[in-house]
C-alpha cells in the first residue's frame, strides 16, 4: 500500500493538481474504489475508530485538511472524510477524491486510514447532509470538525446524528451568534451531541494546574480570601480566555456582579468582593497567565509566548513552590488530537456556559 | 476508589478519577535497576502528561555513598534510554531538582531519623501537608528492616501535628515465599503501616489490557450473560517467556520457581479479574472483595496424587530459541546442577462456584518457550451437531474470545465462518482489535498507573492482605506436595524452544482438550 508514513499513491493514476488528496473517483464508484484499494495490498491493516469529518467552506482548503489528517491518523485511525464547500460557484458539481494515510504503528505494523474528498461547488439543498451521510462506516461514531462559522448548512438534519461536534471559536466573527446557534443546537439534540469547542481544549493544562495547585492546603486555606482573578492572553484568544474565567467563577460558587471600567466585580459565596480583570498582549502567549491572589497568597499558571511549558507557582509568605508542565497545543490540529484522546462527555463546558455567556455578552 | 474528602473546588469534574496529592516519595533500594528503569521513568512521565503533581520530593534511600549530583545524573542517563515519551530537558529539570539521595543501611535506625528530619524539613520547606509515600524496591531480605525502623522513626504514623496527612507504604513482589513468610510479612507491615496504607503491587495489573478485562465484562452487554458454565467450555492462561536465566537472575530464580515467581501473583491476579463476580461498585474493597472470592474458592489440590494429576512442573532442556542453541535449564548461569525448581508449571485449576461448576481453568508459565507473550483465552462451548455434522469438515471449533496481555495488547474473537462457494465449507475466521493500530498513542507504563493510584489513595489495582495469603495457601498445598518424597511426582523435561512439556498436552488431552497454539 504505499510507503509507510507517506500518503498512498496509485502508481498507474495521473495526479490531478490536488496531488495530496489522492486518486480522483466518480462519487458514485467510491465504496468499489476503497475496497479495491484494500484489496491491492495484504500487508497494511485498515484501522478506524470513528468517522472523522472535517469540513470547510474555504475552497482551498481540501490540501491543509488532507495534511492535518496524515498527523492526526498517527494516534487517531478513523475513516476521514474531508469536504470543502464553495457555495459561491454558480453551478452545482461534486468532485472526489480517495487516499490512504499509512504510519508504522510502534515501529513495526503498518496501519492505515483510508480518506475521502468531497469538493461541493454551487448550492445544492441537502447536499451536504447528503454527501456525509453516505460515506460513513456503519455504526462508528460520527466526529465533525466544523471549521470556521456555523453557516445556514448547520441545520438540525446534519447536527442530529453527530455525536461529536468540534469547532474553534477563536475563528468566530461574532462569538455570540455562534454560540446561541450552537445553545439551539444542544437543545434541539436534548444534549446528545457532545460539543467541544477548541478554545475550551486550549486552557486544559490552565485549569489542571490550577485545580493541582489548589491541592495545596494553603491555598485551600486562603480560598475564601481571594480578592482578585487575573488573566493575560492574546487578543486572538478572547473566548479561552473568558472560557476560564467563567471556569473559575463557576467552579468556586461566585456570582458575576458587574462591569465597571474594563474590570469585572465578582461576590464571593462568603460576600466578599473580587475583581476580575484581563489583559490582551499582542505579545503574549495564546493565554500567558492566570493569577488568583488573595492577601497572603498568590497561585499563578504562566506560560511565555513559544514556550511547551506552563510554569505553576504558589506563593505565601515563607514558601514557594513552582513547577514545569506541558503546555497546551497551539495550533487546530494538535487541540483536536488532544481532543480525541481525552474524550468525554465535556459534560464540564456546559455546566461553565451560563457563566461564559454572561461575559461574553457583557464583552461584546 | 480514593477515600480522601475533596475540599478544592476545582478538582471536580476535570478528570475522570482522584488527583494525586503532593507527597515526597521515598525509595528504598534507589540505586537498583527498578528505580533508574521503571519508577523514575513513571515519574518523569508522569511529569510530562502533566499528572505529577507540583512539589513531589523524591528521595533515593540506599547504602552507597552518592551525592544527590551523582545520583540524578545516573536516572537522567536511564532516563534518554527508556523513557516512554522521550527526555524533555525542561521537564527533566524540573523533576531533577526536586530528586534528593539519602545515604544509610536498612538496618541503621540513626538513618531513618535522620530520614524523618530531611522530610519534616522539606515540609516546612514546602509549606504543605506532609505526605510521605514509602517504596520499598529493595531486595526482599530487607522488608522487615525497613518497615520496623520506619515504625520506631516514627514515619509510619499519622501524625497528630498534621491533620490529613497520610503515609502510605508501597511493597514490590515477593511478598513472601511462602504462606508463612507472607502472613510474617502482612504481620509486619500492617504493624507499621494500616491495611488501607499498605499498596502490594503487581504490575500485571497496571496494564492496560488487564484492566480492561473488566471493561470488557462488564460494559459489554453481550459477554456477561455468556461468562458462565453454560456457555464457556474451558479458559486459558498463558504467560510465555523466551528468554532464560541471562543477567545473572538464575540465582534468584532458582531459589522461586515459575509457581511462586508468576503464577502466585500475576497470573491468580489474571484469573481472578475473569471469573469474579461483578462487584458493586469500583471502590478499591468492592473489586478486591470479589476477586478474593475467587482464589478462595479454588479447589485446593493438597495431596500428592491430586498435584500429580492437576499440575505438571518441568524444566527446559537445551535447545534452540529463535535460531540461537541455549543451554538447559540447569546448565544456566548460578542455577544449581541439580535443581529441582520448575522452570515450567501447568496447572489445571478448579473453582468451586455456582458460575464455573465444571470449568476447568488451565494456566502455564514457562520460561525458554517460543516466543513471549501472555494472553487469557476464552473458549466457548461448541453449537449442537445438528445443522452442521453432514457438512464435509463439520462445525470446526467453538468461539474463542482471546484477551492478548502482551506483547500486541488487543482483543480476539474467533468464530466460525462460510467459505466462499457452492459447498458448505466452514473455516475459523478471526476478528482482531489492537490497541497499537488502533490508539496511535502508547499506554502509560504500569508503573506510572500505578504510582499515580497510590498518590492518589486508590488501592484497586493493588493486592489485599487476604488476596495475597489465599494465593499463597493455595500454592503451599502443590509446593508441600512436591517436596514430599517418595510419592511420584518427577519434573518434566522439554528441549527449550518448544511449548513445554508432553505432561502437560496429556493433562488436558484427559479432558479431551489442548492448548491454544500462540
Amino acid at each position: 500500500m504505499g510507503a509507510p508514513g507517506g500518503d498512498f499513491k496509485m502508481s498507474k493514476v495521473t495526479y490531478t493538481e490536488r496531488e495530496n488528496l489522492g486518486v480522483p473517483v466518480e462519487v458514485g464508484a467510491i465504496d468499489r474504489e476503497l475496497r479495491k484499494l484494500w484489496e491491492a495490498d495484504d500487508a497494511s491493516t485498515n484501522a478506524s475508530l470513528m468517522n472523522f469529518l472535517v469540513y470547510t467552506e474555504d475552497p482551498e482548503g481540501l490540501q491543509k485538511n488532507s495534511e492535518m489528517i496524515q498527523s492526526l491518523t498517527q494516534e487517531h485511525a478513523c475513516r476521514a472524510v474531508l469536504i470543502a464547500m464553495n457555495r459561491k460557484a454558480s453551478e452545482a458539481s461534486v468532485k472526489a477524491w480517495i487516499t490512504a494515510h499509512c504510519h508504522l504503528a510502534h515501529g513495526k505494523k503498518s496501519i492505515c486510514s483510508e480518506q475521502v474528498a468531497f469538493l461541493l461547488q454551487g448550492k445544492s439543498l441537502g447536499r451536504l447532509r447528503n454527501t456525509v451521510f453516505a460515506h460513513l462506516n456503519s455504526d462508528l461514531p460520527l466526529v465533525f470538525w466544523w471549521q470556521g462559522e456555523f453557516s445556514e448548512l448547520f441545520e438540525e438534519g446534519l447536527y442530529r446524528l453527530l455525536n461529536r461536534l468540534i469547532f474553534d471559536s477563536s475563528t468566530w466573527r461574532d462569538p455570540l451568534v455562534g454560540f446561541h446557534r450552537l445553545a439551539e443546537a444542544r437543545e434541539d439534540t436534548q444534549g446528545r451531541m457532545v460539543t467541544q469547542d477548541l478554545s475550551w481544549t486550549r486552557n486544559y493544562f490552565y485549569r489542571l494546574a490550577i485545580a493541582r495547585l489548589f491541592d495545596d492546603p494553603i491555598a485551600q486555606q486562603n480560598f475564601s480570601k481571594i480578592n482578585k482573578v487575573f488573566i493575560k492572553a492574546h487578543p486572538s484568544q478572547r473566548m479561552a480566555a473568558l472560557q476560564l474565567a467563567a471556569w473559575v467563577i463557576e467552579r468556586s460558587g461566585w456570582k458575576l456582579c458587574s462591569l465597571q471600567e474594563g474590570i469585572w466585580l465578582i461576590e464571593s459565596r462568603e460576600g466578599n468582593e473580587i475583581s476580575l480583570e484581563f489583559d490582551w498582549c499582542d505579545e503574549a502567549a495564546p493565554i500567558a497567565e492566570l493569577v488568583i491572589s488573595a492577601p497572603d497568597c498568590r497561585v499563578a499558571v504562566s506560560r511565555e509566548k513559544g514556550n511547551s511549558h506552563i510554569c505553576q507557582a504558589i506563593c505565601t509568605e515563607g514558601h514557594c513552590v513552582d513547577f514545569s508542565g506541558p503546555a497546551d497545543s497551539d495550533d487546530p490540529e494538535g487541540l483536536v488530537a488532544s481532543q480525541l484522546s481525552r474524550g468525554g462527555k465535556n459534560s464540564l463546558f456546559m455546566e461553565v456556559f451560563p457563566q461564559f455567556m454572561k461575559l461574553l455578552e457583557e464583552d461584546c | 476508589m480514593g477515600e480522601t474528602e475533596v475540599s478544592n473546588p476545582f478538582r471536580e469534574d476535570l478528570v475522570s478519577r482522584n488527583l494525586a496529592e503532593t507527597c515526597s516519595v521515598v525509595i528504598f533500594g534507589a540505586t537498583g535497576d527498578l528505580t533508574h528503569r521503571k519508577l523514575i521513568p513513571a515519574l518523569y512521565n508522569l511529569a510530562v502528561d502533566g499528572e505529577l503533581p507540583a512539589g513531589v520530593k523524591i528521595l533515593g534511600f540506599a547504602r552507597r555513598d552518592w551525592t544527590d549530583e551523582g545520583f540524578r545524573e545516573g536516572l537522567e542517563k536511564l532516563n534518554r534510554e527508556v523513557s516512554r515519551t522521550g527526555h524533555d530537558e525542561e521537564i527533566w529539570e524540573s523533576l531533577a531538582a526536586n530528586v534528593q539521595f539519602h545515604q544509610s543501611e536498612f538496618q541503621d535506625e540513626e538513618g531513618y531519623r535522620r530520614l524523618a528530619e530531611r522530610l519534616d524539613e522539606i515540609d516546612r520547606e514546602r509549606g504543605g501537608k506532609g505526605n510521605r509515600l514509602f517504596y520499598i524496591a529493595s531486595a526482599p531480605a530487607f522488608f522487615d528492616d525497613i518497615l520496623l525502623n520506619l515504625k520506631k522513626a516514627g514515619l509510619s504514623q499519622e501524625r497528630p501535628d498534621c491533620e490529613g496527612c497520610w503515609s502510605r507504604v508501597i511493597v514490590e513482589k515477593p511478598f513472601g515465599t511462602t504462606l508463612a513468610t507472607a502472613q510474617h510479612l502482612n504481620e509486619v507491615v500492617n504493624g507499621t503501616f494500616q491495611e488501607k496504607d499498605t499498596y502490594r503491587i503487581d504490575h500485571y495489573l497496571g496494564k492496560e489490557t488487564a484492566q480492561n478485562i473488566m471493561v470488557l465484562r462488564f460494559a459489554n452487554a453481550i459477554f456477561e450473560p455468556m461468562w458462565n458454565k453454560e456457555h464457556i467450555d474451558h479458559v486459558q492462561i498463558t504467560c510465555a517467556e523466551h528468554l532464560g536465566m541471562e543477567g545473572g537472575r538464575g540465582g534468584y530464580y532458582d531459589k522461586a520457581g515459575a509457581l511462586r515467581d508468576m503464577v502466585q501473583n500475576h497470573l491468580l491476579q489474571l484469573l481472578s479479574l475473569v471469573a469474579m463476580e461483578p462487584p458493586t461498585d469500583l471502590t478499591a474493597d468492592g473489586v478486591r472483595d470479589e476477586k478474593v472470592k475467587v482464589i478462595r474458592s479454588l479447589r485446593q489440590w493438597d495431596t500428592p496424587e491430586l498435584v500429580a494429576e492437576n499440575v505438571v512442573r518441568g524444566q527446559y532442556l537445551k535447545g534452540n530459541v529463535n535460531g540461537e542453541e541455549v543451554p538447559g535449564y540447569r546448565e544456566e548461569d548460578r542455577v544449581d546442577p541439580d535443581s529441582e525448581t520448575e522452570s515450567y508449571v501447568a496447572l489445571r485449576c478448579m473453582i468451586d462456584t455456582w458460575r464455573w461448576s465444571g470449568v476447568p481453568f488451565y494456566v502455564r508459565m514457562g520460561k525458554r518457550l517460543p516466543k513471549k507473550a501472555t494472553e487469557i483465552s476464552i473458549h466457548f462451548k461448541e453449537t449442537p451437531s445438528v445443522l452442521f455434522n453432514a457438512t464435509p469438515g463439520g462445525v470446526p471449533a467453538g468461539n474463542v474470545l482471546v484477551i492478548r496481555i502482551q506483547p500486541d495488547e488487543g482483543i480476539s474473537l474467533m468464530m466460525n465462518s462460510k467459505l466462499p462457494g457452492t459447498t458448505l465449507r466452514m473455516e475459523p475466521v478471526k476478528m482482531d482489535f489492537r490497541y497499537a493500530s488502533s490508539f496511535g498513542k502508547s499506554s502509560p507504563e504500569a508503573y506510572e498507573r500505578l504510582l499515580l493510584d497510590a498518590m492518589a489513595g486508590d488501592a484497586t489495582l493493588f493486592a489485599r492482605r487476604d488476596e495475597v495469603e489465599e494465593a499463597w495457601r493455595f500454592i503451599d498445598k502443590i509446593h508441600h506436595a512436591w517436596a514430599e518424597e517418595g510419592k511420584g511426582i518427577p519434573i518434566a523435561e522439554f528441549p527449550a524452544g518448544s511449548w513445554g512439556p508432553r505432561e502437560a498436552e496429556e493433562m488436558l488431552a484427559r479432558d479431551g482438550r489442548t492448548w491454544r497454539r500462540l
